[in-house]
């Protein structure tokens, strides 16, 4: 499966990609100072797990580097 | 969820905030910049696309540690911590307001919040309209298509009136303005802001934060229940960012325009006071009530203001809304401006001092001091009275307390 990351064409060999997988694969520092979007809309951090992507999605992370984002 | 004093210990679920050695006690980033390897990870770290501080007077790792840890107490989407209350509270406002529109403000209000609102924003446009928080339909009258913001204390200063959080967040709520609670007296220890319905609460985390009155500083917490594409400062930001706006918003523009960065030295004071907020405030509260009761004894005093007394007005609300604590203020009136001149120049323990929530039990006399810019008739109006003695409750054995404010008493 094919999603954009950041810009940036990705494959994916999982059955089923969720945001917290494309978390952990690209390797995100800080992962509790990052809102993410897909398609331009953002996810709360309760629903990573729950978000399931699909073929062709846009995933952006966006740092807030003070304390608490989410 | 672990309970309040062992988050406040050991943070949330961040992590280490020394990765590079795992230390217990963070390091001081005591740094303006910091270095990157390319222009293009500089850029991205500007557009938020990277995890990287840039600049301090933006962000900073020993600052971010303190913004996370009290995120982790006081819950919201996010803190933005500044170089202190004042600051919090104009960066708040103007990151709601502008010219042309109206804040509705709690007509008792600290000093210097009062002056910031009347004097200092109103030349540039910045109505603001003072209000009985007692009286909820003055409030909810007072609210109209330009008002950007409600504001009011949990527990005034030194007033000590007690705001129905709940009752005004739902007028809040259906009139569509946010709610910002200064929330100093009784930090979210006490008063859970955010679920009682404020949709920002600001501290001056000078007070009960820093633990012995270290330093200066000051929060903004975003609790996340407001939608920002309804405050018409915000909803550029709301387009982009969605519900980030007001954090995108004072990151991106208006905190680091303003410039009131926390320094990171004060930052780590902090950070440091916060782990033991819950033993320090406990202690505070349990002073300030044996105080109340005592002054009450004493036929020297004419009144004693403190809403952990069954007779104030307050208690009741009071009980309901902090957990059975009330705070560390509490104020007692002599006969007239002398005689309190008198009781302070003889107090041999307690601090003439103007500062509330240090270890040290601190005293003033409000009229002469923190609202000597307000004429006589403006301070009678804010309930400021030329015969009343502030009282802020440290730490220390009740029983000399006690016997310190006696003994003055009744030499004056």
């Amino acid at each position: 499966m094919q999603i954009t990351v950041n810009g940036e064409a990705k494959e994916f060999s999982e059955d089923q990609v969720n945001v917290t997988l494309v978390l952990t694969q690209q390797n995100v520092e800080s992962p509790d100072m990052v809102a993410v979007q897909v398609n331009g809309a953002f996810v709360d951090k309760g629903e990573f797990d729950q978000r399931v992507l699909q073929e062709g999605d846009s995933v952006e992370f966006l740092y807030f580097m003070g304390g608490g984002a989410v | 969820m672990s309970g309040f004093a062992t988050r406040a210990v050991h943070g949330g679920p961040g992590g280490t905030a020394d990765p590079a050695h795992h230390a217990l006690r963070g390091p001081v980033y005591d740094t303006v910049s910091f270095g990157f390897t390319s222009a293009a990870e500089i850029a991205d770290a500007f557009a938020g696309r990277k995890a990287a501080h840039s600049y301090t007077r933006i962000t900073n790792p020993t600052v971010a540690e303190l913004e996370g840890r009290v995120q982790a107490l006081a819950g919201g989407r996010g803190v933005v911590a500044l170089s202190s209350g004042m600051a919090a509270i104009s960066t708040t406002i103007m990151a709601l307001a502008g010219a042309g529109t109206n804040i509705v403000a709690a007509r008792s209000l600290f000093g210097n919040t009062a002056s910031l609102l009347a004097h200092t924003l109103a030349p540039w446009g910045l109505e603001t309209r003072f209000v009985d928080m007692d009286d909820l339909e003055q409030v909810a009258a007072a609210i109209d298509a330009d008002t950007r913001a409600v504001f009011c204390e949990s527990i005034t200063n030194p007033q000590l009136e007690v705001v129905d959080l709940g009752a005004l967040a739902a007028i809040c709520r259906a009139k569509e303005v946010p709610l910002v609670v200064d929330n100093t007296a009784t930090t979210f220890y006490l008063c859970p802001a955010g679920k009682l319905g404020a949709d920002i609460e600001v501290i001056s985390s000078t007070k009960y934060l820093s633990g012995g009155g270290t330093s200066v500083g000051g929060l903004i917490i975003d609790h996340g229940s407001f939608n920002w594409q309804k405050s018409p400062r915000l909803v550029e930001f709301a387009k982009g960012f969605g519900p980030f706006a007001l954090l995108v918003a004072l990151r991106r523009e208006i905190s680091r325009n303003i410039g009131a960065c926390l320094a990171p030295h004060n930052a780590w004071l902090q950070t440091l006071g916060l782990e033991t907020l819950a033993l320090r405030l406990e202690k505070s509260c349990q002073n300030a009530l044996d105080l109340a009761r005592f002054l009450s004894r004493l036929p020297e005093v004419g009144a004693v203001n403190y809403p952990g007394l069954p007779d104030n007005p307050y208690h009741q609300l009071a009980s309901r809304q902090f957990a059975g604590r009330y705070g560390g203020v509490l104020t007692f009136e002599l006969a007239g401006r002398d005689e309190c001149f008198a009781c302070l120049d003889r107090l041999r323990l307690i601090k003439r001092a103007t500062n509330i929530n240090d270890n040290k039990t601190l005293a003033i006399h409000p009229a002469s001091t923190i609202f000597t810019e307000f004429s006589p008739e403006q301070r009678a109006a804010m309930g400021v009275r030329e015969g009343m003695i502030r009282i802020s409750t440290g730490i220390e054995e009740s029983e000399d307390l006690q016997q310190d404010l006696q003994q003055a008493i009744r030499s004056a």
